[in-house]
């Protein structure tokens, strides 16, 4: 007689996977940290993602840089495709988790206010370095020298296609 | 998360298939060399790929992969006798040398030249580091012969072990590219196995279970790199390269020889799970190798005669509840190679990638996922040769290593990161 785990491992078995969803619908913010990967989050989010809010763009209430998001004198607000202005607190605290997108080079250092908020609601950030035609690896080195402290997950991807990818993969469509 | 037809297109590897056009690209492993020990030894059935066929060494040690199946009325070859620079068929007497071809039709003059006509499948076989590979691609586009390590290395200094795995080949080597599951999981062998204990290392593992990954693409494939906080402000780095197809090395611990594996597609529901070790330096010990025969590191202990891994689902893996329950190990099962396999087979013959949920730290299998598929479409599409058929892809190696927290890793292990002959690997 087959064991249990014999039987169940099976193709017939592997038929009787429960089919209701296992999970409910992800949140997940994706914003660009600069001017270069704003055009490729706007181009993104032309494919109509239903798990997924795109914003190109950060704002300080203040005219320097914060340290800190939580720093009651700094409101920050991240700019979405509408260009409407939304709460960088309230859209961090709704959703599943923040994925940042920036192009080699490129100022990254806003990732400081967003990370400061996806830690305040223990939410994990993901970077995506997305290297640009004609950069050097000194170029991706520093936007990962930015990025290394704040992320939980980071990438150096190759072209927009894997930010597509990565959202189908975390269910954001 | 994959949609239905992009799982079917990255699982399946058959004939015809995008995947199983990638595969043939390369050299892949199908034997160890003991298996055909010697000179007209027995025959032994292989099947890769889903193809099924023959392996054998002949009279004047040359060896041979054909079709299984003689070409008269169909028996197995297996049953063939292996003599005299051929494999003849017991049923009819047809005889094959080691390219497939017909040498003997016995009921045939052989002056009609009838035996020329007949000529089995075959893809050429060789001998690289105690193991035998084959590449089943079109001869016009055969790869230089492969250059991995542990391949490369004197026979003293390395050590490969294959086992049957029943499950889908993406599911296995998913999880060699998925280091995150190693602080639960396998929690417990740190201590304990003899291949991995007393690394300086180790007490990173241990110390800090919320490891931050980082992934980058590679010629041949990817690396990907997990950070653990160290002392002086410091991080501790351990550093997996992939190489396509299913290639991956396991970051070294201390001076313990360095591990890794392949997984090749059996069919597309079970897979060869093939494990190596080797040191860059020195010979293996007497112990090690008595460690690794004993299922020690990442090795697994095989039903004596056969591949089969003595627990298996037949018996329920051995499940240990009170193990698991003590702390002795975290699922109850005995062994890292086993480990995880009884969680990959028991996702099914194909995981159901519809279902999945992945999270931010996936990142890596993501990106595997997505440099395998786009590589098979680029093949199909426009007959792109894929990373890791070039050699100098192959000569990649695992590293762990302290680097201070402004050392992107990239910069700071690019030397640790490349197989160099006589130089030690990069380890704590």
């Amino acid at each position: 007689m087959l064991t249990e785990s014999a039987r169940m491992s099976t193709a017939h078995e592997a038929g009787f996977r429960i089919q209701e969803p296992n999970s409910k619908q992800r949140s997940i913010k994706v914003i660009a940290l600069d001017p270069a990967s704003a055009v490729l989050v706007d181009q993104i989010a032309k494919d109509g993602w239903s798990g997924a809010s795109f914003f190109t763009s950060l704002s300080f209430a203040t005219q320097k840089n914060p340290d800190s998001a939580s720093d009651s004198s700094v409101q920050a607000w991240l700019n979405d495709l509408a260009g409407r202005a939304l709460d960088l607190m309230s859209e961090v605290s709704a959703c599943d988790f923040v994925v940042v997108v920036t192009c080699a080079g490129e100022d990254a250092r806003a990732v400081t206010i967003i990370a400061d908020a996806c830690a305040l609601y223990h939410k994990s950030l993901v970077s995506l370095v997305v290297p640009q035609e004609g950069m050097s690896e000194q170029d991706v080195e520093i936007s990962l020298k930015h990025l290394r402290p704040h992320s939980r997950m980071l990438v150096v991807a190759q072209g927009i296609d894997y930010i597509e990818v990565m959202l189908s993969a975390l269910r954001a469509g | 998360m994959l949609k239905k037809e992009q799982n079917d297109y990255i699982t399946q590897t058959g004939p015809g298939t995008p995947m199983g056009e990638l595969f043939r690209c390369y050299w892949l492993p199908v034997l160890l060399s003991e298996e055909l020990p010697e000179p007209d030894c027995p025959p032994v059935r292989v099947k890769i790929l889903s193809e099924r066929m023959v392996a054998f060494r002949d009279t004047e040690g040359k060896l041979g992969l054909i079709d299984e199946f003689c070409a008269h009325r169909g028996p197995s070859l297996w049953f063939g006798r292996n003599e005299e620079c051929g494999l003849r068929c017991p049923y009819h007497g047809w005889k094959f040398d080691v390219n497939g071809q017909c040498v003997e039709v016995p009921s045939e003059p052989v002056e009609s030249g009838y035996a020329k006509k007949i000529k089995l499948k075959s893809y050429p076989l060789i001998e690289k580091g105690g193991v035998l590979w084959t590449y089943m691609g079109p001869p016009e586009r055969r790869p230089p012969e492969p250059e991995y390590e542990f391949c490369a290395v004197p026979l003293k200094q390395t050590y490969s072990s294959k086992r049957l795995q029943e499950c889908n080949w993406l599911q296995a080597m998913e999880g060699g590219i998925d280091s995150s599951h190693v602080s639960f999981l396998h929690r417990g062998d740190l201590h304990n196995d003899p291949l991995f204990k007393g690394a300086a290392g180790n007490k990173y593992n241990l110390g800090d279970l919320s490891p931050v990954f980082e992934v980058v693409e590679s010629p041949g494939g990817l690396l990907i790199g997990a950070r653990r906080n160290a002392e002086d402000d410091q991080y501790y780095w351990r550093i997996t390269p992939f190489v396509m197809p299913c290639y991956t090395g396991v970051p070294p611990r201390g001076d313990h020889p360095m591990h890794g594996h392949f997984w090749v597609p059996i069919d597309d529901h079970s897979c060869w799970a093939w494990s190596y070790d080797y040191h860059p330096t020195r010979d293996l010990t007497d112990d090690e190798v008595a460690a690794m025969k004993d299922g020690k590191g990442v090795h697994v202990k095989n039903i004596p005669g056969t591949y089969i891994p003595l627990a298996n689902k037949t018996n329920d893996y051995l499940m240990d509840r009170a193990a698991q329950k003590a702390g002795r190990t975290f699922s109850g099962i005995a062994g890292i190679g086993m480990q995880d396999a009884s969680l990959q087979e028991s996702m099914g013959p194909v995981c159901d990638r519809t279902k999945e949920n992945l999270v931010g730290t996936d990142n890596g299998i993501i990106m595997a996922r997505h440099r395998l598929m786009r590589a098979a479409k680029a093949l199909a599409e426009k007959g792109t040769i894929p990373p890791g058929v070039d050699v100098e892809h192959q000569k990649v190696r695992q590293a762990a290593l302290l680097l201070k927290r402004d050392v992107p890793y990239a910069e700071g292990a690019k030397e640790a990161l490349k197989a160099k002959k006589g130089v030690r690997q990069t380890s704590v």
